[in-house]
């Protein structure tokens, strides 16, 4: 809604459709009266030389004055279409012999052949010719103004139902629009009836116009994703309070036997386990709101960056965990490899990636972040050769909440975020086997792949 | 009693194995539920409590199983899902009770107490034969009145057999309900446990059915 004022698609149409075939009727309307024209000039001019031939013979015959007569009193009843006039010369001077009745005389001196002159204030045509002596000549003449009407008597034959079959188009026109609108009008009621706490799809089986049904289509597949994406926000709110259920109820029951309990040792036991509960509940809540925290609303703009410092970071950050727990953590980045994340995103990643690692690898394992590049793609690593993830299970464990066969205090999240931060940096996860054991098996590898920076265009986003 | 507690969760399931001891069950805790299938299909068992969220096999899956195979031992459900049609599905599945966590521990040890009942027909809570009389809740025995001091094994030994009165319990019956996997049992333990609650309970409540078992008997009179 920019403001702009909204505009009646039917009335333009009215518009549109009528003035088009307007302007096209006005046109071949005039191409008309052009084609009339030249052609009444044709047919007249023919007129004129027969007529001045027919005069130019009688009167060269010798019989003019009874010709003249005759002609005279025929015309009376029968007027011809042209003004005509006779002249004679004698002794080298012209003498107007005869002129059509109602007619003062014509100018003087019409040369033989056609010429156009001024006449009683009007343009005329003029065909004169003479006998070989030239002893007559006789002169012809009609009013332009004759042919003018005669084209424009044709042009308008066209443009008057013209005139008439418009408005009855243009009422067509406007019934036909209406008619073919109400589809809209339906899918804009359907639409209108959606209810935004249940957003179910509109109803396909109303037959749409082919070109409105598109507009269905993808409101349609609008509706799912958003009722998907709310179906996911509501399932995650179960399943987190799923998952605090039970760290709660570990947390009263060991309570409560430390309130009964009647050795001090089995008290102390169950403290300690209080305590392990807290912080295991603490660890949940923030993983929580790490997810929170990716939310693509928040997402900054990444320069490129170099991944390596963040991995070393990360290391640094971890280290005393690894150390604690006999566990060697070792990073190994290649430098020249850029690509565009958001920092934080990164950081969080590669906190989860490291932090299961060493909860899961078990202790004294090996794990490796590696940093290379493979084509055009920037490749993070996080591996261990702990004891790995049969491949069955590997797809499921980005899911929320969902933790390995292994035995570990994780809750389940850190996966689905590190998945989560993978999605919106247009990066790919993969799990695989990771470090070869003692024992021949594998442990477990998690890798992100980062389209490099030098080949962005060609990514697209991957949700 | 010894019961059989299914829960992966490593702390809940810590917890409920020493309050359940505290409140005098003999815990035996498995953490996933191929594991509880196992246990099941060898052994017998007072009650099962059972979480429905196990790696390996849910729950849901346990219970049909073990209904499947017409095995009647109560079963206790213990779960996170509070949507009513996880409810329902449980218990139409065979489930005796259902409890949403979190949850207390004397409930739970109230819950198992009302199962037992139900499980042997008795409406009252209280077991009683002859003079005797045992309150599973409390914890406590009296003989005509009169407490009687019972070490909680003891206390455990007169349940099964006054649960089962009328009833010839063998040794091996015996010792399956009373002792976890964890507990050596002496060979001659339930011998001395049996001599002891003569001693404070008199020669006619228990008697010795030579080379099967024992058996809590209302009917004073010896053979």
């Amino acid at each position: 809604m920019n403001g702009a004022a909204p505009y009646s698609l039917r009335r333009r149409l009215v518009w549109l459709l009528t003035g088009t075939v307007a302007a096209i009727w006005l046109l071949s309307a005039l191409l008309v009266y052009q084609r009339a024209h030249h052609q009444a000039d044709v047919l007249l001019d023919a007129q004129l030389t027969q007529v001045a031939d027919t005069l130019l013979a009688i009167v060269a015959g010798g019989e003019v004055e009874h010709f003249v007569e005759e002609l005279h009193e025929s015309s009376r009843h029968n007027p011809v279409p042209v003004a005509y006039e006779v002249w004679h010369s004698k002794h080298g001077k012209w003498q107007r012999l005869v002129t059509s009745t109602g007619h003062s005389g014509f100018v003087s001196g019409v040369a033989p052949g056609f010429s156009e002159h001024l006449h009683l204030g009007a343009r005329w045509r003029f065909y004169a010719v003479q006998d070989e002596d030239a002893e007559y000549r006789v002169v012809v003449g009609q009013a332009h103004a004759a042919r003018a009407g005669l084209a424009r008597e044709i042009g308008l034959s066209l443009l008057i139902p013209a005139g008439l079959a418009l408005p009855l188009m243009a009422l067509a026109i406007w019934g036909a629009v209406g008619r073919s609108l109400r589809p809209v009008e339906t899918l804009a009621r359907q639409v209108s009836a959606l209810d935004a706490r249940a957003l179910a799809p509109l109803d396909e089986s109303p037959a749409l116009p082919k070109e409105i049904a598109p507009l269905r289509a993808a409101l349609n597949a609008l509706i799912r994703r958003v009722t998907e994406a709310f179906d996911n926000e509501r399932r995650f709110t179960a399943d987190a309070a799923h998952e605090l259920r039970t760290p709660l109820a570990a947390l009263k029951v060991q309570a409560q036997v430390a309130l009964r309990a009647q050795t001090a040792d089995s008290q102390q036991h169950a403290l300690a386990q209080v305590i392990a509960g807290v912080d295991r509940m603490t660890h949940l809540v923030e993983q929580l709101l790490t997810l929170a925290r990716v939310d693509p609303a928040r997402r900054e703009i990444a320069p490129p960056l170099d991944p390596a410092e963040i991995i070393a970071s990360v290391c640094a950050e971890l280290l005393p965990q690894a150390r604690r727990q006999g566990q060697s953590l070792t990073a190994d980045a290649a430098p020249g490899c850029t690509i565009a994340v958001t920092a934080a995103w990164l950081q969080i990643a590669l906190r989860n990636l490291v932090d299961n690692a060493l909860r899961y690898a078990g202790e004294g394992a090996r794990i490796e972040v590696r940093l290379a590049r493979s084509g055009s793609d920037c490749v993070i690593t996080v591996a261990d050769d702990g004891p790995g993830v049969a491949p069955a299970l590997r797809s499921q464990l980005s899911a929320r909440f969902v933790r390995g066969e292994v035995e570990g205090e994780g809750c389940g999240l850190g996966l689905s975020i590190v998945a989560r931060i993978a999605t919106l940096s247009q990066a790919k996860l993969e799990l695989s086997d990771g470090l070869p054991r003692a024992d021949g098996g594998y442990g477990f590898a998690a890798t992100l792949r980062f389209s490099s920076t030098s080949s962005q265009t060609r990514s697209d986003p991957a949700g | 009693m010894r019961i059989l507690l299914v829960e992966d969760d490593r702390m809940l399931g810590d917890g409920l194995q020493a309050g359940l001891t505290q409140a005098g069950y003999a815990v035996d805790w498995l953490r996933d539920g191929e594991a509880a299938v196992a246990a099941l299909s060898t052994e017998t068992f007072a009650a099962v409590v059972l979480d429905l969220g196990l790696p390996k096999r849910d729950g849901l899956s346990v219970l049909q199983w073990l209904r499947g195979r017409h095995d009647a031992t109560p079963v206790l459900i213990l779960t996170a899902r509070d949507q009513l049609e996880d409810k329902v599905r449980g218990l139409d599945l065979g489930a005796d009770d259902y409890v949403l966590k979190p949850f207390d521990l004397d409930e739970i040890a109230a819950r198992l107490r009302a199962l037992e009942r139900r499980a042997h027909g008795r409406p009252e809570p209280v077991l009683a034969v002859g003079e005797i009389e045992l309150n599973p809740a409390a914890r406590t025995v009296t003989r005509a009145g009169q407490a009687v001091e019972l070490t909680p094994r003891e206390f455990d030994l007169l349940q099964v057999l006054l649960q089962n009165a009328d009833h010839v319990l063998t040794r091996r019956a015996l010792e399956e309900q009373l002792y976890t996997w964890n507990e050596a049992v002496d060979s001659n333990a339930l011998e001395v446990h049996v001599h002891h609650l003569r001693r404070k309970l008199g020669n006619e409540l228990i008697r010795t059915v030579r080379g099967v078992g024992y058996m809590a008997s209302s009917t004073s009179a010896p053979a």
